[in-house]
């Protein structure tokens, strides 16, 4: 009996190990296994590539891609996630910017391109062209949040209605199912609803709109959890490309920062990365990217003549601030003295600067003359994106279309911008008002006063750029 | 006899009672039981014509209607059909068959009825009125009315006579034997489950009251789409959007097609892809079954297009064939520079509504579309679709069966559309089966045969315009004449 006893104990021993290491490996193989997303080539990395964002705040693949079947009524049309603004391209997987990546179980997250790939179409039958680096000017990444949240709050955000819808496309093992069930379905619910509540400040301010981004006040409540004040940051997306023309540019509308290293890992922190998942290699190869990538070219036809007339116009009025090399291009001018709407230099509050040590962003008192490289893909104009047109930004603020609409992107050749009137824009855009606050199209007069055959050679000419 | 004797006797007469009740209660559910254990899964025949025409591709798992629902429709709501049966919608009945042909019946649990590719992908011949109908695999359905089907299934569903009360005496009478439980799960779960399921189907199928009629020979492919996989709202479709019914096409010689731009709007490439993207017309990404598809695939890749079966003018058809080289042959025949290839809508000029019924948002959403499914070691995720700009134009093998002509089949004949737009019939008579030898085409001047009333196409209503494709319009008559004789032996 006793030897009996004596090989029983290590045999029970044995086999308590080997399930616990089974189960160790199962539970490790669905929760956190990581598959790293790499791509050989650069851009596809910087499409579809992980930025670390997944670990905290990946949703479930499986759900985010079931969500706007099961709540179409939450989105502002049809189309799925189109209709927020998100571009798939052709053949693949995800939107341009959405990542999947599987780290136990396929997760779906956001990178640097969501924000920065612009489209455009010439007439609305055309399908978009994207280009990658433009600000993202139909993306509503604030109506993409409230979406999440909208279907969190739903009381058939449950297994039992997102299950079926799910196992309708995909083939879930019973364990898979159960994971589902008990631990990623609830508990996706939980963590939206808590991420809902780090952007509740956006509830108590202007709706940003597509291409916009209340980007800082971001950072101070969600990042550096600052207390919640009243400022407004709403403003436009900018385009990346072209970085190797803008060594020692102040970055940032207001040039909070000068370390394009340093914005590209405040971009991903941002967006959801962690100190612990930030992948400071794949960050590299993307900042190399973006170093080397060219602005696009203006598709459409330039008047060569005209252009060149308004390249001279250009070197008197615009060059000194936008051109590269220009004695002030890349650097802050007074608030003052460009008197643009000062909502976006306010954001960044002295206790913001004093908190952020690990970014080391430091208030400044005007706004960045930035170079006008892709200028033609960066409307609307202005910090904020309040003037849709630059044949509007060359009149004097009374004269800049006071309404009108963002999010639409068919090109109008003719004003040089989106289509932001008339009643497609309208159907599919944001309507902004330039009476709301922080949205206001005033300052920056250089050029109104030049003659309407002036204006007209110099837009041509900054069609070029 | 001790006194302890005694309770040992009940003892063992209690068991003995215990595991004769037990055993009884076993062997009445296992009996009641059996039925639904036995038999299942999809049917399957071993010839490939019988297994187009009756085999699954895997729709009675996703949305089959239980056998004894589905035969019982047409009785309980008689009054609801076009004409007697299904056959009154054009579906196609072989003699000493159960269902007609694109039906399958599998079991799972009980008996169900789906559609499978010869729903809307076989047709019927006569050479006239008093001919036997000829049954003709592949070519596209001349005579199946899909959008009246789908719009019955979706009356009835809302009818108050889809209940177990009214049904069940109907179920019986037509010889049902189900036993006892049987008759509790049609009468408690599937009655009211399919009743369900077809009103949440109808609901994804309320746009067809903005649309135009499809009428026999017609569906929209892409808006169906829309609802039901991506459970786009209805309500918010826009109008432009919705014009996009279509003619069914013949199937037959896919090999050659390979690569080409297929669907009218040439919006993909992928044969293979292509097939499982109208099969979930009938099945779910889930149900799918791929071996059943496979295996008509690979039928069909070398299935020729069926030769003309009357006389043809040889010394006629002669003189076509040097018009139909330089006229048509760059475009239309195999090999040509043309052919399988997107002409641009400013081109060539029909319709646009099938076009634009195929939107980028659309193309967006189904590239997630079989995501992480596997058949045979190939993924099948979706990733050839493309948003063109205008129709592919198609090879014209056996093109005299593909009547009526251009993709929203506006067209009655070969010899109408080779005369200019506004000599086209602007209105005639789909449907009709028998065959006009001089024009090619489907005799379309018959509004109705017996009790059978045929589709009235009005080329005026959105979606049917019968515009564009004016190549050939300025031939002779002697010419046109020679080139419709020459095309017979395509």
């Amino acid at each position: 009996m006793d030897t009996l006893k004596l090989k029983l104990g290590p045999t029970i021993a044995a086999i308590a190990l080997i399930i616990l290491l089974l189960v160790g490996y199962v539970g490790w193989y669905h929760l956190w296994r990581e598959v790293p997303t790499y791509y050989e080539s650069p851009e596809e990395q910087f499409k579809y590539g992980s930025i670390g964002t997944e670990n905290a705040e990946g949703i479930p693949y499986w759900i985010w891609l079931v969500l706007p079947r099961l709540f179409p009524e939450k989105l502002p049309g049809t189309g799925g996630y189109t209709s927020l603004g998100l571009t798939w391209e052709e053949g693949k997987e995800t939107p341009v910017g959405i990542v999947k990546k599987t780290i136990g179980f396929p997760r779906q997250g956001t990178n640097c391109a969501v924000c920065h790939n612009a489209t455009y179409r010439q007439t609305p039958k055309d399908k978009p062209t994207i280009l990658l680096g433009g600000p993202a000017n139909k993306f509503d990444a604030q109506g993409y949040l409230q979406f999440l949240f909208a279907c969190a709050n739903d009381p058939r955000f449950t297994a039992d209605y997102i299950l079926p819808a799910i196992t309708y496309n995909h083939q879930f093992s019973w364990l898979e199912q159960q994971i589902y069930r008990y631990l990623l379905i609830p508990q996706t619910k939980k963590a939206l609803l808590q991420q809902q509540q780090s952007y509740a400040w956006m509830n108590f301010r202007p709706n940003w709109g597509p291409g916009r981004l209340d980007l800082f006040n971001s950072v101070k409540f969600r990042t550096l959890d600052l207390p919640i004040d009243n400022t407004i940051g709403n403003s436009d997306l900018m385009p990346l490309w072209n970085q190797k023309q803008h060594q020692d540019f102040s970055l940032y509308w207001d040039g909070l920062e000068t370390s394009l290293k340093a914005a590209i890992h405040q971009g991903a922190i941002g967006d959801g990365a962690t100190q612990k998942s930030i992948p400071l290699n794949d960050l590299q190869r993307l900042e190399d990217y973006i170093q080397q990538l060219n602005p696009p070219k203006y598709p459409f036809a330039i008047d060569q003549t005209l252009a060149q007339q308004g390249s001279k116009i250009f070197d008197n009025n615009c060059a000194s601030c936008h051109a590269f090399g220009g004695a002030r291009t890349g650097k802050v001018i007074p608030v003052e003295e460009v008197g643009t709407d000062r909502h976006r230099l306010d954001v960044w509050t002295q206790g913001a600067g004093d908190a952020s040590s690990q970014f080391d962003l430091q208030r400044t008192d005007g706004y960045v003359s930035v170079s006008l490289d892709g200028l033609w893909l960066r409307a609307p104009y202005l910090h904020n994106g309040s003037v849709p047109y630059l044949t509007d930004l060359l009149e004097l603020p009374e004269n800049r279309a006071k309404v009108f609409y963002r999010g639409y992107d068919v090109y109008d050749q003719n004003k040089v911008g989106f289509v932001a009137q008339g009643d497609e824009a309208k159907q599919v855009g944001f309507k902004y008002d330039t009476g709301v606050t922080a949205n206001s199209h005033q300052g920056h007069l250089y050029g109104t006063e030049l003659s309407a055959d002036e204006k007209q050679a110099l837009i041509e000419y900054l069609k070029t750029l | 006899m001790s006194t302890q004797d005694k309770p040992r006797l009940l003892q063992t007469l209690g068991k003995r009672i215990w595991v004769f009740v037990i055993g009884t209660v076993l062997t009445v559910a296992i009996f009641l039981v059996w039925p639904f254990l036995w038999h299942n899964g999809p049917v399957r025949y071993t010839d490939i014509g019988e297994h187009f025409k009756y085999g699954s591709i895997g729709g009675e798992k996703a949305n089959g209607i239980p056998y004894w629902i589905w035969k019982a429709l047409p009785v309980v709501f008689a009054d609801k059909l076009p004409g007697p049966g299904y056959t009154s919608f054009g579906f196609i009945q072989e003699p000493g068959k159960d269902l007609p042909i694109g039906f399958s019946k599998s079991k799972i649990g009980f008996e169900r009825v789906a559609q499978n590719c010869a729903t809307c992908h076989a047709g019927t011949l006569r050479e006239t009125p008093n001919s036997q109908p000829q049954i003709m695999l592949t070519m596209p359905s001349n005579t199946v009315n899909l959008g009246a089907y789908i719009q019955f299934l979706s009356d009835i569903a809302i009818d108050k006579r889809f209940s177990a009360t009214e049904m069940m005496p109907h179920i019986e009478a037509m010889g049902a034997k189900l036993n006892w439980l049987e008759k509790l799960v049609y009468r408690y779960v599937a009655i009211p489950q399919t009743r369900d399921a077809l009103i949440l189907q109808g609901s994804k199928f309320a746009f067809m009251d903005r649309q135009s009629d499809y009428g026999p020979g017609r569906v929209d492919t892409f808006t169906g789409y829309q609802t039901r996989q991506f459970n786009f709202p209805v309500d918010k479709l826009s109008q432009d959007e919705l014009n996009g019914i279509a003619d069914f096409p013949s199937i037959w010689q896919q090999g050659p097609r390979e690569g080409m731009q297929l669907h009218w709007d040439g919006n993909n490439s992928s044969i293979d892809e292509r097939n499982n993207s109208a099969a979930l017309a009938l099945v779910t990404p889930t149900t799918i079954d791929f071996e059943a598809i496979h295996r008509v695939k690979d039928w069909l890749l070398n299935l020729p297009a069926p030769s003309y079966p009357y006389p043809i003018n040889e010394e006629l058809a002669a003189v076509g064939k040097p018009i139909f080289e330089s006229t048509c042959a760059s475009c239309h025949l195999f090999g040509g520079s043309g052919v399988g290839k997107v002409v641009p809508i400013e081109e060539i000029g029909t319709d646009r509504g099938r076009l634009d019924s195929y939107t980028y948002k659309t193309l967006s959403n189904q590239n997630t579309l079989f995501t992480g499914i596997s058949y045979r070691g190939v993924d099948q995720r979706f990733n050839h679709f493309r948003k063109t700009n205008g129709y592919a134009s198609i090879p014209l093998d056996g093109i005299w069966l593909r009547a009526p002509y251009l993709h929203n089949g506006s067209v009655p004949t070969l010899r109408d559309l080779l005369e200019a737009p506004d000599k086209r019939p602007q209105t005639f008579y789909r449907g009709f089966d028998v065959f006009d030898q001089k024009k090619v085409g489907f005799v379309y001047d018959v509004p109705s045969e017996g009790n059978r009333q045929y589709f009235k196409f009005d080329t005026n209503l959105p979606g049917n315009g019968n515009g564009g494709h004016i190549y050939g319009v300025d031939l002779s008559a002697e010419e046109k004449e020679a080139l419709v004789e020459y095309m017979k032996k395509l």
